[in-house]
């Protein structure tokens, strides 16, 4: 018996937040149809799934109901308020989230007790389906809602924090992944560093390289053609093939001059990894350099030539103050791409996370994969995190 | 104060500026003026050498431009431009103070110097100094433009079309802002346009160009009623040359006594309406015309208010279209208190010989 006022009103009225619908109905879909883990006598054979229900006790399945409740009211046009419905997503994702994760571990904790050493519990599907909806339904209230850095970076911390937590207290100490991780706990760490040194070790010549060349395309425009075909090649050569490229010449240039091996310019390992990321960064950040500067009004340099300013000062005091949003947002693209293609550097030797992904595809350890993909994941969420809000305050005060 | 000797730029074969010569003297408020493409913006950019001539030479202060380097001649001139080219990053007070600090005057100079700049503008120094340009109204950035042009005193300023983004109501105010402030500090002003109005209402002086030579230079009121071709007839526009005229008149050379009496009872002008009768307070202040009227008896009474009065610095061309918006055959002119000063009549608007 629906009221009339009800079915007189359009879909769009009842409903104020159609993403969080969308996510709360793929979540329940992914819970009710998908595995949430998974149980296998071993490392390599495969599991027996676990449902949602089967795996949770009864307040963690009372929590969750009551979490996707709230949700699905801070979806509705009524009775919430638009102020309090962003504010309880913005709880009841995390907490959701929070409470998937713990009951995930929980889980396994309650049911090895019983069971062979070597059996393993891991996450499935729906647990994955979750996780993304709740990341999901919380950044995409951050953004309807416009919210200051502040809160995000607040909330952002709030959300890691917790996380980082669970994984000290050893919460998750009996899910597959973690005694994988137990396993090569202490190689992890400097594949960590090594990962960053990589893209630490690209970015500077990149910028070194690009800024300058970004500066040239746009005084000179007869030599900006030529210089986008060129970096465009790069771009639009495979990684991997770009990788392989690079080992002969290396190879040959450090047999002929030994003291150039030496200093690690040999045909595998980070030389031709890092050559290979700076080709591929300076597309962006010559682009950026060269559409930021041209993004400042004419008028703004004629008036700081016309009142004296040498080239020089008008490039440092005028166009890259006004510029250096754009060139920002281009090492923001170049950071992130860094860290995913350090990722294929694995492959010659260079090492990185992507070494656990190859090894794990290798010996069809799924959890070893994850252990190079997860972290490679998270490290580009930061980095674009971290340089997004760089890009916003560097807006110069007179334009934010 | 400035010289053009045969001055030319030459893109390849095409010369956009062709051999231009004239003299701007000190304190003189040159415009040039011409149809799009004559040459004007290239003409005045080559004096401050943001573009470099090919031929010829320009003296400003009696030395040849090239003898500085390029940058030590640009702050020692003045430079505004159409949509002010404020820096949108800097602060009114920053954008105000480039030249001084290229200068490296010390903070206090450049801070006295501000507020003497806004205060000349009559710009609010409390409330503008810390804003940044885009906070601002288009009137005020472009008050706040002419301000930094003027920043380190220089003697000359060259302005390319600054008003031409404005609407007609804040140009208009600026015109005569600019016109007061050119009165005070007695700069040499160059000014590019393409508005013949504006030329006239600001100019001392007029450079007509067109396909990049000059085709007169004269004053104002010599480019109007003496015409060196048709070319310079049909650019001011021969339909309202009279009014044209006009708007470089102001009443103050055109009014003449009225005659106020007190006596409240009067009801019928002394004379006929050609010469009308003004009742006046005991503080000579107009209350009301008798007669003055065309075609209506001369005892018809029109009480006086705010909108058909003139002031001396008003331009004649103003002080006609009220008469004829207010159908009288005069107006009363009125000091800054309200008084009355004399009259402006129809009849004496033809009194004068340009």
């Amino acid at each position: 018996m629906t009221s009339p006022a009800v079915s007189t009103v359009g879909a769009g009225r009842v409903l104020a937040n159609r993403v969080l619908v969308t996510l709360l109905i793929a979540g329940l879909a992914a819970a009710w149809l998908l595995p949430f883990a998974s149980m296998s006598p071993n490392r390599l054979a495969s599991g027996q799934s676990v449902a949602l229900g089967g795996a949770l006790t009864m307040w963690q399945a009372a929590g969750m109901l009551v979490l996707t409740v709230m949700l699905g009211l801070a979806a509705l046009q009524r009775p919430l308020s638009r102020r309090l419905a962003h504010g309880v997503t913005l709880t009841a994702s995390l907490a959701l989230l929070l409470i998937t994760l713990y009951a995930l571990g929980d889980y396994a904790q309650r049911t090895l007790v019983e069971r062979s050493p070597s059996a393993r519990v891991s996450q499935g599907a729906a647990f994955w389906v979750i996780v993304f909806c709740c990341a999901l339904a919380a950044i995409d209230t951050l953004q309807r809602h416009a919210s200051g850095w502040i809160t995000r970076l607040g909330y952002a911390a709030l959300a890691g924090g917790a996380v980082a937590f669970l994984l000290a207290s050893g919460h998750f100490r009996d899910l597959s992944i973690m005694r994988e991780y137990a396993n090569i706990r202490d190689t992890f760490s400097d594949q960590l560093l090594t990962h960053l040194g990589l893209v630490g070790a690209a970015l500077g010549p990149a910028l070194a390289i690009g800024v300058p060349l970004g500066l040239l395309a746009h005084r000179r425009a007869r030599v900006r053609g030529t210089l986008f075909s060129v970096l465009n090649v790069f771009q639009t050569i495979p990684s991997i093939a770009l990788f392989a490229l690079l080992v002969a010449p290396l190879s040959a240039l450090g047999n002929a001059f030994p003291f150039l091996a030496e200093l690690g310019i040999k045909g595998i390992g980070a030389a031709p990894a890092i050559i290979a990321l700076v080709m591929y960064a300076l597309l962006p950040v010559v682009r950026n350099t060269y559409s930021g500067l041209k993004g400042v009004p004419p008028a703004t340099v004629e008036a700081a030539r016309g009142m004296g300013m040498t080239q020089r000062q008008v490039l440092w005091r005028v166009e890259i103050p006004l510029a250096l949003p754009v060139m920002l947002s281009g090492l923001r693209i170049v950071t992130v791409q860094a860290i995913g293609l350090t990722v294929v550097a694995a492959l010659i030797g260079a090492g990185g996370l992507g070494a656990f992904i190859f090894q794990g595809l290798g010996q069809y350890a799924i959890d070893l994969v994850l252990l190079g993909a997860i972290p490679t994941i998270v490290l580009a969420v930061i980095a674009d995190f971290m340089l997004q809000m760089l890009v916003a305050l560097s807006q110069p005060a007179g334009t934010r | 104060m400035i010289e053009l000797q045969g001055l030319t730029k030459r893109y390849g074969d095409t010369r956009v500026v062709d051999d231009i010569s004239l003299t701007v003297e000190q304190g003189e408020f040159c415009v040039l003026i011409g149809p799009s493409g004559c040459g004007k913006s290239t003409t005045l950019k080559m004096i401050n050498r943001l573009i470099a001539h090919s031929e010829g030479r320009i003296l400003v202060g009696g030395e040849d431009v090239t003898t500085l380097p390029p940058e030590l001649l640009r702050r020692r001139i003045g430079y505004a431009i159409q949509s002010t080219g404020l820096f949108p990053h800097w602060r009114v007070a920053e954008n105000i103070a480039t030249v001084p600090r290229l200068l490296k005057w010390s903070t206090s100079r450049i801070n006295a110097r501000v507020d003497e700049l806004l205060a000349l503008f009559q710009l609010d120094a409390d409330d503008l100094r810390d804003k940044y340009p885009h906070q601002l109204s288009g009137g005020q950035a472009q008050r706040v433009g002419v301000a930094r042009a003027l920043a380190a005193d220089p003697d000359v300023l060259l302005m390319d079309e600054p008003f031409g983004a404005v609407d007609p109501l804040t140009r208009d105010a600026l015109q005569v802002e600019l016109a007061r402030v050119h009165r005070q500090t007695g700069k040499t002003i160059v000014f590019v346009t393409h508005d013949m109005d504006e030329a006239l209402r600001l100019a001392s002086r007029v450079a007509l160009l067109n396909g990049g030579r000059l085709v007169q230079y004269d004053r104002p009121a010599e480019l109007l009623v003496d015409p060196a071709n048709d070319f310079v007839r049909d650019f001011i526009g021969r339909a309202d040359l009279g009014l044209k005229l006009l708007s470089r008149r102001r009443v103050e050379q055109y009014y003449q006594p009225a005659q106020g009496t007190r006596d409240a009872t009067i009801t019928q002008a002394a004379t006929t309406h050609a010469r009308p009768t003004w009742q006046v307070d005991a503080d000579n202040r107009p209350l009301a015309l008798i007669g003055g009227r065309l075609e209506e008896p001369a005892t018809v009474r029109t009480d006086v208010n705010g909108e058909w009065t003139a002031t001396p610095d008003m331009s004649m061309k103003e002080a006609l279209s009220r008469m004829v918006w207010f159908r009288v055959t005069a107006l009363p002119v009125l000091d800054d208190q309200g008084r009355l000063l004399g009259e402006v009549t129809m009849a004496g608007v033809m009194g004068h010989r340009p």
